[in-house]
């Protein structure tokens, strides 16, 4: 069954954030109208672009299965809303009340009570910044997270992944199902508000905990934005990143002292800085930066598909540093059928991934095709005048 | 609502303590050694700040699993709950007698949330897992760090944990939905793998559709120009444009209008194929004048622009209060401690972040609620 099979989103937004909330709705069988400016969503036109094609790879990603439409005379934003269940949108109550729409963000949204309205902001709904213009490394600089790379000398970082935009994408689904449940009781939709900046504070929380009043100055959650650059263990080809002695169970993970035997590194059991459970010396441990070179010198004779073996077969945890292209065709990630390949434009295939979870009861529906600007207008218009 | 939680670390706790947040009865099951994240340093007048962040909105029960009585308690406690959350190494929870097929047999309505690194099923399905592995696997870590250079670990712990939270939640909230529209319980399967790529989404559909290898980039993105650091007369100014109007907007705040009508930069796209001629012309400019400066005349020409912050210049900044991104909550034990405030907020369901529990404070209530419900259910 698709849960949201007679749900009916209107998205108006642009870039990450709402789009990417209404595709995985999409994904869970709604049916997803976008509203665009004349200009079009911006992400329309960011780089790379599918081959062949003016559309941008991630506007694929994110808009497979939705209608686009542009407003105009005969279709009013008013009119969609009042066929809705659900309102997704990045504009603020201002933009929309110059648009005809008013009371978005009074209780009950008297035009049609039963709408869910879910705003998203760059900085809140409130306070000083809540008009200012936001981006995705905006929040992420604001949030503290450019800390947290790179070091303090050197020209900041941000975080390769857009964390701020799909964090909040997914915060976004959340809060959408969440008043669908309540509007399943109640009978009537509510306004729910999030913000980037709020997203990345959320996804933040043991860090924030961790600088309130700690007793020592100890980890890296303390100290983490001080260290230099971590870029794991260098090997005879890909770097890796291992641990053992976790802080699951008093005793940690016992291996480290067969591991080295097996591997021959039987220089570092007699060395005494070396712990033997490898709990200071691997992961984020205190001894990791003084003693990285002692292990990278044993590492020089094995490549890491190797080392992260032998890790893993005396109970450490480890991976080698892959790319995400090398990430998406790797076994685990093919088991579990992470990618799929859907209908694109005339007549193409394209791939995306799949609903980033699993139901025994249901099966998310991966639809394909991404609208062209305002490709729906007249026919939305249609279906509304019926 | 009731959610039963015998997750231990973060990506299971913080799952359960999202759906407390939103309302549900939360109850965590320990084990007698206790959730690790108790240790996890640093502590707050010995309590692990790990903990108390991702617990928060539960009661707390401790129950020995080695033992046949505390199972069966598990499972009549399972029987009394509207979800379930577990974040076991795949295999465990079948030893446990805690699996879906034995949750359902006493609880069939039940939404069993599974969390693992790899997912249930592939050659890694028992693979050990955490965030920095998964910043290494996934690709995360691949995208960070100075153009050139191949990688850069976050050095944020914690950070794919909470996105897998992040994912359940959503999932668990799908099925929940559908129960509650006359559909039965389900297991949901979430994974930190496919958490990590949903989190990666653009940068993975840079390389899906638009065939580009995904590599670090500094402080810019592939999709759009300008969007990056330019490094001031003081600090460091963070600035997006993300369309035209916006750029002719950054153009007027540098005084140089005119950059919007130069050939090479009238489009995004001409914009990201000159990016180096772009960040010439202006990155003398932004170096002129103070960070102050270009926050005022970039805000009255509608573009993003801000300083970095950190935890002492944002937990007490205006916008961040007013918000209530920011818990603080006064515990009884332990001092105040700040968490995450909520990630949404409700007009008319609010939601409110709670103090985590101590340790086990609520085993006796909630084994007589189980013995009293036994006995009426005798009688």
């Amino acid at each position: 069954m698709s849960v949201l099979k007679k749900i009916r989103i209107v998205e108006f937004a642009d870039g990450v954030p709402g789009p990417l909330a209404a595709l995985r709705l999409s994904d869970l069988g709604a049916d997803v109208i976008k509203v665009e400016s004349a200009e079009g969503d911006w992400l329309r036109n960011a780089a790379p672009a599918l081959p062949g094609s003016e559309m941008s790879a991630a506007f694929f990603e994110l808009n497979r299965g939705k209608r686009s439409v542009v407003l105009d005379e005969k279709l009013t934003l008013s009119a969609l809303l009042k066929i809705a269940d659900v309102f997704i949108t990045d504009r603020t109550p201002e933009q929309l009340a110059a648009l005809g729409v008013t009371g978005i963000d009074a209780e009950p949204y008297a035009a049609n009570p039963k709408l869910v309205r879910v705003g998203i902001s760059f900085w809140g709904d409130r306070g000083p910044l809540r008009l200012n213009k936001g981006s995705e490394l905006a929040a992420q600089a604001m949030a503290g997270y450019t800390r947290y790379l790179g070091s303090r000398e050197a020209p900041a970082c941000r975080l390769g992944a857009d964390v701020a935009c799909a964090g909040t994408g997914i915060f976004a689904v959340q809060a959408t199902l969440a008043a669908l449940i309540a509007r399943a009781k109640s009978g009537v939709g509510q306004r729910v508000t999030l913000s980037l900046l709020n997203s990345l504070l959320a996804l933040k929380s043991i860090h924030l905990a961790a600088q309130s009043d700690p007793d020592v100055y100890a980890g890296p959650r303390v100290g983490g934005a001080n260290y230099p650059p971590e870029r794991g263990w260098k090997t005879n080809d890909e770097p890796i990143f291992f641990a053992f002695g976790g802080s699951v169970g008093a005793e940690g993970r016992p291996g480290w002292v067969k591991f080295c035997e097996e591997a021959g590194f039987n220089r570092l059991l007699d060395d005494s800085r070396f712990d033997k459970i490898g709990r200071d010396s691997t992961g984020y441990g205190i001894h990791v930066q003084a003693l990285r070179a002692e292990y990278e010198r044993e590492f020089a004779r094995y490549s890491a598909e190797e080392l992260v073996a032998l890790i893993r077969k005396h109970t450490g945890n480890a991976a080698s540093y892959q790319r995400a292209d090398q990430a998406l065709v790797h076994p685990q990630t093919t088991a579990l059928g992470v990618v799929r390949e859907v209908a694109a434009a005339g007549g193409a295939r394209g791939k995306v991934r799949a609903f980033p979870a699993r139901f025994s009861n249901m099966q998310p529906e991966i639809k394909g095709v991404a609208p062209k600007l305002g490709e729906h207008t007249q026919s939305v218009s249609a279906e509304l005048s019926r | 609502m009731r959610v039963m939680d015998v997750s231990i670390m973060a990506a299971g706790p913080w799952t359960a303590a999202l759906l407390g947040m939103l309302g549900a009865e939360v109850i965590k099951v320990e084990p007698p050694a206790g959730d690790g994240t108790r240790w996890v340093a640093p502590t707050q007048r010995g309590m692990g700040t790990n903990f108390m962040s991702m617990n928060v909105n539960k009661r707390d029960i401790v129950l020995d699993f080695k033992k046949a009585e505390d199972r069966a308690a598990a499972l009549e406690l399972a029987a009394t709950c509207d979800i379930f959350v577990q974040n076991f190494r795949v295999g465990v929870i079948e030893r446990l007698g805690l699996d879906y097929e034995s949750v359902k047999r006493v609880n069939p309505n039940i939404i069993y949330c599974a969390i693992s690194g790899f997912g249930e099923t592939g050659p890694l399905a028992k693979a050990g897992c955490a965030d920095y592995i998964m910043q290494a696997y996934s690709g995360f870590a691949r995208l960070n760090g100075a153009p050139g250079e191949t990688l850069e670990a976050f050095r944020f712990t914690g950070f794919l944990d909470l996105t897998t939270a992040s994912v359940a939640t959503e999932a668990v909230l799908a099925a929940l939905l559908a129960r509650e529209l006359g559909g039965a319980g389900q297991k949901v399967e979430v994974s930190m793998l496919e958490a990590a790529m949903e989190i990666e989404t653009t940068r993975i559909a840079e390389y899906l559709g638009g065939g580009l290898i995904p590599q670090p980039r500094g402080s810019e993105s592939p999709g759009i120009v300008p969007d990056r650091a330019f490094a001031t007369l003081d600090n460091e100014v963070f600035v997006t444009a993300h369309n035209d109007a916006e750029f002719a907007g950054f153009c007027r705040a540098l005084e140089r209008p005119q950059l919007a009508d130069d050939a090479r930069f009238q489009t995004n796209r001409l914009r990201v194929a000159n990016r180096e001629a772009l960040f010439n012309e202006v990155a003398p400019l932004f170096k002129a004048r103070p960070a102050l400066w270009w926050q005022r005349v970039m805000r009255r020409e509608g573009v993003a622009c801000t300083q970095a912050f950190q935890f002492e210049t944002f937990r007490h900044h205006q916008q961040v209060v007013m918000n209530d991104m920011i818990a603080n909550l006064a515990t009884r034990d332990w001092g105040t401690v700040s968490v995450a405030g909520t990630p949404w907020h409700f007009a008319q369901t609010p939601c409110a972040v709670r103090e985590p529990p101590r340790p086990g404070e609520d085993t006796a209530a909630v084994l007589a609620q189980l013995a009293a419900r036994k006995e009426k259910a005798g009688a």
